[in-house]
């Protein structure tokens, strides 16, 4: 149940900022919800699971964006592992923590997209990848205060808890 | 030692990654076609959702439109007010011209005065009868010589054009209304900038065309002429019969001619002819 809610929550994470978050876009810049999601994920799991789930949800993203194989599939991977060794760090349940942990992670992927989008030769303009880093980060870090308590929670005691063996 | 090792393992791992990335990303770029079986299943997965949920976004936006751009909003909304004033002003430029039309104020005796037809005198009638035939749409009134009528009077109601005297007897007046075919008018077409098309109103009731609707009139223009539905048709004052600025109707539809090169408009008479009792000759001829 846990990951097939987690299957769900990363689709709809994937549509959400084509569809919804259209409208909601300032100028050109939508959330990476994938990514904060990843991040989450990261953060409530321990690293191995973090990662796995990362390289997954990139790669899924990578199909369904259909071009650039393996860019989110890097890119995640390395969010996962940055966002769970942050959050072994940082108190994860301070909000303003966890909006900068986002924010901070978010960059950083949004940085490591961008670099591997010049280095693979994607016309990119560098003013462009920091407006898109820094807005993108924002966006996500804004996020957090309207979805990090009903997840957090969900990881803590709802669907998402991860039960050990004997428990189930 | 072994942390070192770890170290450089990661390093080298790291960077075997992004190169692989990368040679990926080139090999699988615009333009590649590579096979992407995974990706067209989630699109075809997805498509429905993504639907419904733009669906949602656009009836999010549209309303609540007024939230997220609000400055812009308030923009547009100083503008179309700004808009609306210069519009009002027109409007009122143009009630005025139909007003001075339109202003008859009963006077003692049954005369009536407005600004355009000051000139001239006026006296009240009362319909006495209409044309027993189907034929022709004549009114009758109850004023004739002796009050000073005479043919070509124009005939006003209190709203607007009725028609003219076409006989008088002593006592008795005939009167040709303009919903008659024979019934024409020159008239002049104020739009909304103001600006005049003059024309012929003709009634539409004609002999051999009785099923066409009674109480039609009808006015024929050049294609590139400018006129709308809701325009006011008034009397030009040419022609010698009418004064200026009758109120006569408002035109309600307007038909491309078959030949494509005129256009037909049809005009609600401001009058109820049906239900007209009381009228008003103005003495153009008769005062003289």
């Amino acid at each position: 149940m846990r990951h097939v809610l987690l299957a769900f929550l990363f689709l709809l994470s994937l549509v959400l900022p084509g569809t919804l978050f259209h409208f909601w876009s300032w100028s050109g810049i939508k959330p990476d919800l994938v990514m904060l999601l990843v991040i989450y994920t990261a953060m409530h799991n321990r690293p191995l699971n973090a990662v796995l789930y990362g390289a997954l949800a990139g790669l899924v993203e990578d199909f369904f964006l259909g071009r650039y194989l393996g860019m989110y599939a890097l890119t995640l991977t390395a969010v996962a592992l940055l966002g769970g060794w942050l959050a072994a760090r940082w108190y994860r349940e301070n909000f303003f923590l966890t909006m900068l942990v986002v924010f901070s992670v978010t960059a950083v992927g949004q940085l490591l997209v961008g670099f591997l989008g010049i280095a693979a030769g994607l016309p990119w303009l560098p003013s462009d990848v920091w407006r898109l880093v820094g807005g993108i980060a924002l966006y996500n870090a804004l996020l957090v205060p309207l979805t990090y308590p009903w997840i957090h929670h969900s990881f803590l005691h709802g669907w998402l808890r991860y039960r050990p063996k004997y428990e189930r | 030692m072994g942390k070192r090792v770890n170290a450089t393992g990661i390093a080298v791992l790291v960077f075997f990654l992004v190169l692989g990335v990368l040679v990926s990303m080139r090999l699988t770029g615009l333009g590649s076609h590579w096979p992407n079986p995974v990706g067209s299943a989630l699109q075809r997965i997805l498509s429905p959702v993504e639907n419904a949920l733009l669906y949602v976004g656009h009836g999010i936006r549209d309303n609540t439109r007024a939230l997220w751009s609000f400055h812009a909003l308030e923009a547009e909304n100083k503008s179309l007010k700004e808009q609306a004033d210069r519009l009002a002003e027109d409007n009122l430029r143009l009630k005025n011209q139909v007003l001075a039309g339109m202003r008859f104020e009963a006077l003692d005796q049954g005369e009536f005065r407005s600004p355009t037809l000051d000139k001239f005198a006026k006296v009240g009638a009362t319909i006495i009868n209409r044309n027993p035939t189907a034929w022709y749409q004549t009114l009758t009134l109850n004023r004739g010589s002796k009050d000073g009528v005479a043919v070509d009077d124009p005939v006003v109601a209190h709203l607007g054009l009725v028609g003219k005297v076409v006989a008088v007897s002593p006592t008795t007046s005939e009167v040709l209304m303009i919903l008659d075919s024979e019934g024409q008018v020159s008239a002049l077409v104020r739009g909304s900038t103001g600006e005049g098309t003059f024309g012929i109103v003709q009634g539409t009731y004609k002999r051999g065309s009785r099923l066409t609707a009674e109480g039609n009139l009808q006015m024929l223009f050049k294609r590139e002429d400018t006129v709308n539905v809701g325009d006011l048709v008034l009397t030009s004052g040419l022609g010698g019969v009418y004064p200026k600025d009758i109120p006569i109707g408002k035109i309600r539809d307007i038909r491309l001619d078959p030949t494509g090169l005129l256009k037909t408009a049809y005009i609600e008479p401001l009058v109820n002819f049906d239900s007209l009792e009381e009228v008003y000759i103005v003495k153009t001829v008769g005062g003289k």
